[in-house]
């Protein structure tokens, strides 16, 4: 718990607000995306670790409701596929689809969807990511 | 319709939709004897959710306005009865207090997606009568 509470619960929060910020500066300047795409793969990797921690933490007997816990914890993960969601809108993605309706992007709108998605997803993540910790009682 | 707008859109009614079923199955499944008519109502607004970004994933653009339509009534009415009449909600719904317990984006989003959607769709009728003027003008030309 110690190190949930510690390390991998700020953590957590952190890359959340790294994500925010970092979508934020995409909306205003479309060349950032270089460096959304890597703040997504590291959000992938600090929710990746956030599972197992809560996982081991509910294993241990923790006094978590488990049914709350794993529904938060399964939202955290259903929403992180949102996070780059604009590669949709490629002309090559698009053209597989034959839906009149399928929205095709420029690059600069593939950015900025991305970028928008990013600061959506980021503050969806932060209050999983505390009411996780406030089930596990660590916040 | 804008895409971005369109997409983000999509993210928000997406993540809005999968907090509300969330919350919804375990009021429903767990304690819906305790206060039926809340719990309903947040059952009610996941749907509603759900459907609408569906529909605008879809292109269904008439789906969408009549159900983001529905959802700004819904956030109004709940909203305003929950402080006109307190002892109709023994628990909060999605709806509460006008979405303050979700940082007001359920009155929030609908406001937005209508504005996004029938901006659009005048964009779409200003572009159509366009082409029916410019058609008219034309066979006037020839004739």
């Amino acid at each position: 718990m110690a190190l949930y509470a510690g390390v991998i619960y700020p953590a957590t929060l952190g890359w959340c607000l790294v994500l925010l910020v970092v979508g934020v500066a995409t909306l205003v300047q479309v060349r950032l995306h270089r460096i959304l795409e890597w703040v997504v793969t590291g959000m992938w990797i600090v929710t990746g670790i956030q599972a197992i921690a809560i996982v081991v933490l509910l294993l241990s007997g923790n006094d978590a409701g488990i049914v709350l816990t794993l529904g938060y914890l399964l939202a955290t993960i259903a929403v992180l596929p949102l996070l780059g969601i604009g590669r949709l809108g490629a002309p090559d993605a698009a053209a597989a689809d034959p839906d009149p309706n399928r929205p095709v992007l420029q690059p600069d709108q593939i950015a900025r969807v991305d970028a928008g998605a990013a600061v959506i997803i980021a503050i969806t993540a932060a209050v999983l990511a505390w009411r996780i910790a406030i089930i596990l009682g660590a916040a | 319709m804008n895409p971005i707008g369109r997409i983000l859109l999509i993210v928000a009614y997406a993540v809005l939709g999968l907090a509300a079923t969330g919350r919804s199955v375990v009021q429903i499944t767990t304690k819906l004897d305790q206060a039926p008519l809340p719990y309903l109502v947040s059952g009610a607004s996941a749907l509603l959710y759900v459907v609408i970004a569906v529909a605008l994933w879809r292109g269904w653009r008439r789906v969408a306005i009549v159900g983001t339509a529905l959802e700004l009534a819904g956030v109004l009415i709940v909203g305003t009865l929950g402080y006109v009449a307190p002892e109709l909600w023994p628990d909060e719904t999605v709806w509460t207090g006008y979405g303050s317990a979700y940082g007001w984006v359920p009155l929030a989003l609908p406001v937005i997606a209508l504005v996004v959607l029938l901006r659009g769709r005048s964009s779409a009728d200003a572009v159509a009568g366009g082409v029916v003027s410019a058609g008219g003008d034309e066979s006037s030309s020839d004739a």
